[in-house]
């Protein structure tokens, strides 16, 4: 055994809320949020809803039997306790008592079976006594971490309604436009200290920030290259842990071991450094990889630098490239400005590209959030965004993800480009708002300095 | 695989914790503990992992000459990265690994010492002669925190660990005798500690029953008694020990009034149930005032003919009330927790007011009021967190403080003494 010091470990300042300090939590008011999406439901198992702020959304109503901590660690929600037998195919998990949903009835264990058997048909999910038993076909020993993700949330489906044990219950809900949430003051894990949360939906990045000006909006969302100039303005930032992937992703497979080379040059002919400073402003890191260093701890194996030697060598060795078409979001105005470059970066290579508004274009810049900690989730849920098989895993080791991700990426179906964090610009009365390392809001210990009990 | 935890529960009756007639024999100073000198250090092990990632590298490159380089791209320390690098080139000696230099080298392995959200993750990059790269990587896992000295304190103020833990500790209360004890309330337990063999042990847990759920920014307050151990209070619930020789605790659901100040001080006040303060309603009342603003905490200051009270509003002022007069002190900067201490200095009694000290923590600063007028007398006792509870100790000539340490998210209870400068 060695003794060894560490004086000064690497403690996130995302770990730990450091609201204000000295003056205690005042309970009331009313939270005004902004945001660029617009959903039309707010069920947690619908797939068609937009990203982040869906996700952020409807994590105020619904809850899951199990959360991630910052570590990426399960941790019990509406689920205290739970039990895997040998082989890790059969779950038990026991619901965490006197719980009920919005609506006052109780959670029970076949109304939790039934909400996680809508979303996973696959899956056998039954009620015994009090607990909620999952079996699976194949040994799934990261089930904690997947009935974490919001999709897996404990709905009570009655009719056209849908009841959830969140801290906060809908009170108005005008789709894709407005949303007015007031805090319950039974809820099982406290009642949070604001009254109510109004959040205005569809708003796009200028008008959010109109809003946070005129003092309509208390929490804004800020796009990644405009955090730098905002904080520099004296507003007050919080920022994620780069969260979302922005690639390049090819609609067919590789046709031929040419066009495996010339995807190769490609990837190496990106400058993906410019593409962070100059068009993100650095709110941005680059990415060799689908995963961030910070979830897997060996992102650096996948080169993300700009080799244009190479791939003009690779070019080079080419007889026949194809010109490629590359398709963007209209609505995404940091899109637009990646393909351009991209497009200047593969004619700085010898390759041909041009960009199109056409649906069927041969690559396309795509953004997809990564929706766990835990890296083997994550990159399952990123693989299924890409239209890629699932990823089977035969361990939870690092090993085992890394050859997953490895066999991902060398199929030559996606490009990384980058990693982007989500920003949020909060103004000064909000309170121990915290966004966490992985996008999501921390709500129910947020408060307001101007409101009074 | 199961996500709770087997706490030991344990049933040992306490000795020696029959109540005594004297709180001011019952409950001591208690001096310094050695946990606040002692320097922190982790003891690690890294040969398994060592042994681990030398015999992949071993399977790979096979017995002969190998050039290694080990960068660190994780917290660790340089020390600790050079340790490493020292322990893999022993470990790959003795699986016939020969070190030299790259040129020399048939193999060249580059070992990345990284991390991710819960270990740490060392990659080996193996390249042999023109074939293609090889990896080979293992974990090992990351301390969830580190406790971090903080610098001395100011000489005033005197803060003496008692006691951490990850759960949020609400109150401490100290019993004078050989052994001492202490009782720490949680927000489901309240613990019996002995200090023996120079060091706190837990001799029972008695478990907090409620009904429902605790309200965010949860409180609670202990108050030693005559005639049983103690008194337990919370929002919406009372708690209280047997008098029983088999210590045991009943709660129920109340809306007593909680005491303030010492607890001796007669003075109790309404803890709105669902919330973080006291209503404002008070009993029986300062003489004729039996009611004010919404407070999150007060302090008495006792006068030669009149007890002086200072509360700190929910609204940020601070009041005080005589009896007679209610005077507003709306912009001194206090926080929200407030006590009173009882000294051989100055005044005789200070406040101790907790302050924000640079955004991420609070300390603590010793007040006098004279003629209404306060005046700050020591220098502040700061905190590596934010101070979740302040409450002024039984006898009243200290004060329990409890901290959340922001690098380590573990809650620290202090007790804070006042000695006079030189």
């Amino acid at each position: 055994m060695r003794l060894t010091a560490f004086p000064l470990l690497v403690a996130s300042s995302l770990l730990w809320a450091t609201g204000p300090t000295a003056t205690r939590p005042h309970y009331g008011g009313t939270l005004h949020l902004a945001m660029r999406a617009a959903p039309t439901s707010l069920d947690p198992a619908d797939s068609t809803q937009p990203g982040f702020g869906f996700r952020n959304v409807s994590s105020l109503m619904f809850e899951t039997l199990v959360s991630l901590d910052e570590r990426g660690e399960p941790q019990p929600a509406l689920a205290s306790s739970w039990h895997v037998e040998p082989g890790s195919q059969r779950w038990q998990f026991f619901l965490r008592r006197g719980i009920t949903f919005q609506d006052g009835t109780p959670v029970t264990p076949e109304v939790v079976a039934a909400s996680l058997r809508r979303t996973n048909p696959t899956w056998k999910v039954f009620s015994e006594g009090e607990a909620v038993v999952i079996e699976r076909d194949s040994a799934a020993p990261n089930l904690p971490a997947e009935l974490s993700l919001p999709r897996n949330s404990i709905v009570k489906r009655d009719g056209g309604k849908i009841s959830g044990t969140g801290a906060f219950a809908v009170s108005l809900w005008d789709p894709g436009k407005k949303l007015f949430l007031t805090a319950s003051d039974d809820y099982w894990g406290g009642r949070a200290f604001l009254d109510a949360i109004e959040i205005e939906m569809g708003k796009s990045f200028r008008e959010q920030m109109i809003s946070l000006d005129l003092g309509k909006a208390q929490v804004i969302e800020v796009a990644p290259e405009q955090a730098h100039r905002v904080a520099a303005e004296g507003r007050r930032i919080d920022s994620s842990a780069p969260v979302e992937l922005i690639a390049l992703l090819f609609s067919l497979e590789p046709q031929s071991s040419d066009d495996v080379r010339q995807r190769q040059a490609l990837a190496l002919s990106i400058d993906r450094e410019s593409l962070n400073t100059v068009v993100l402003q650095g709110g941005a890191e680059l990415a060799g990889s689908l995963l961030p260093n910070w979830l897997t701890g060996y992102a650096f194996l996948f080169p993300s630098a700009i080799d244009l030697e190479l791939a003009r060598q690779i070019r080079g060795e080419i007889p026949h490239t194809t010109s490629w078409s590359l398709a963007y979001d209209p609505a995404d105005p940091a899109a637009r400005v990646i393909a351009e470059r991209v497009v200047l970066n593969a004619r700085d290579a010898g390759l041909g590209m041009q960009i199109t508004s056409a649906s069927s274009a041969d690559l396309r810049i795509v953004r997809v959030p990564l929706v766990s900690l835990d890296g083997q989730i994550a990159l399952r849920e990123v693989a299924a965004r890409l239209g890629f098989s699932s990823s089977r895993f035969v361990s939870g080791s690092i090993d085992d993800l890394y050859n997953a991700e490895n066999k991902l990426l060398q199929s030559q179906r996606v490009i990384p480009l980058l990693h982007l964090r989500t920003a949020y610009a909060v103004s000064n009365d909000v309170k121990n708002w915290r966004t966490a390392r992985d996008g999501s809001w921390r709500v129910t210990d947020t408060w307001l300095t101007a409101e009074k009990p | 695989m199961s996500s709770t935890n087997d706490n030991a529960v344990y049933n040992a009756r306490i000795l020696h914790m029959v109540a005594s007639s004297s709180r001011l024999r019952r409950v001591a100073l208690f001096v310094a503990l050695m946990l606040t000198s002692a320097p922190i250090v982790f003891a690690s092990d890294w040969r398994i992992p060592e042994e681990q990632l030398a015999r992949k590298i071993a399977a790979a490159t096979g017995p002969g000459a190998v050039a290694l380089e080990v960068a660190n791209n994780s917290s660790l320390s340089h020390n600790d990265a050079e340790e490493i690098r020292r322990g893999l080139t022993s470990e790959l000696a003795a699986l016939g690994a020969r070190l030299v230099n790259p040129e020399q080298a048939a193999a060249t392995v580059q070992v990345t010492l990284s991390e991710n959200l819960q270990d740490y993750v060392w990659v080996a990059e193996i390249r042999q002669g023109n074939n293609e790269l090889s990896v080979a990587m293992v974990t090992t896992a990351r301390p969830a925190s580190v406790v971090v000295e903080h610098p001395a304190i100011a000489v005033t103020i005197r803060k003496t660990l008692l006691w951490t833990d990850e759960n949020r500790i609400l109150d401490v209360a100290l019993l004078n005798g050989n052994p001492q004890h202490m009782i720490v309330l949680e927000s489901e337990s309240v613990m019996l500690l002995k200090f023996q063999d120079a060091r706190w042990q837990q001799e029972q847990s008695l478990a907090v029953s409620h009904a429902r759920p605790w309200p965010r920014d949860l409180r609670g307050r202990l108050i030693l008694r005559s005639d049983h151990l103690f008194d337990a209070y919370l929002p919406g619930v009372f708690c209280r020990t047997s008098t029983t020789a088999a210590l045991t605790l009943s709660c129920y659901e109340s809306d007593d009034p909680w005491p303030l100040g010492t607890g001796e001080s007669g003075l109790s006040a309404f803890f709105a149930p669902t919330r973080n303060f006291f209503t404002g309603a008070l009993s029986p009342g300062i003489g004729k005032q039996t009611t004010m603003k919404a407070f999150y905490s007060a302090a008495m200051l006792p006068r030669d003919k009149y007890m002086l009270w200072v509360f700190s509003t929910v609204d940020g002022e601070v009041h005080l009330l005589d009896g007679i007069s209610d005077q507003t002190q709306p912009k001194l900067g206090w926080g929200s927790d407030i006590a009173s201490v009882h000294s051989n200095c100055g005044m005789g009694w200070q406040v101790l007011v907790t302050i924000e000290q640079d955004g991420a923590s609070d300390s603590i600063k010793a007040f006098e009021i004279v003629d209404r007028a306060s005046t700050v007398v020591s220098q502040p006792a700061e905190f590596s967190g934010i101070i979740t509870a302040l409450w002024a100790d039984a006898d009243g000539t200290g004060a329990i403080a409890v901290s959340q340490n922001s690098e380590t998210g573990r809650y620290e209870a202090y007790r804070i003494s006042i000695a006079c400068s030189q």
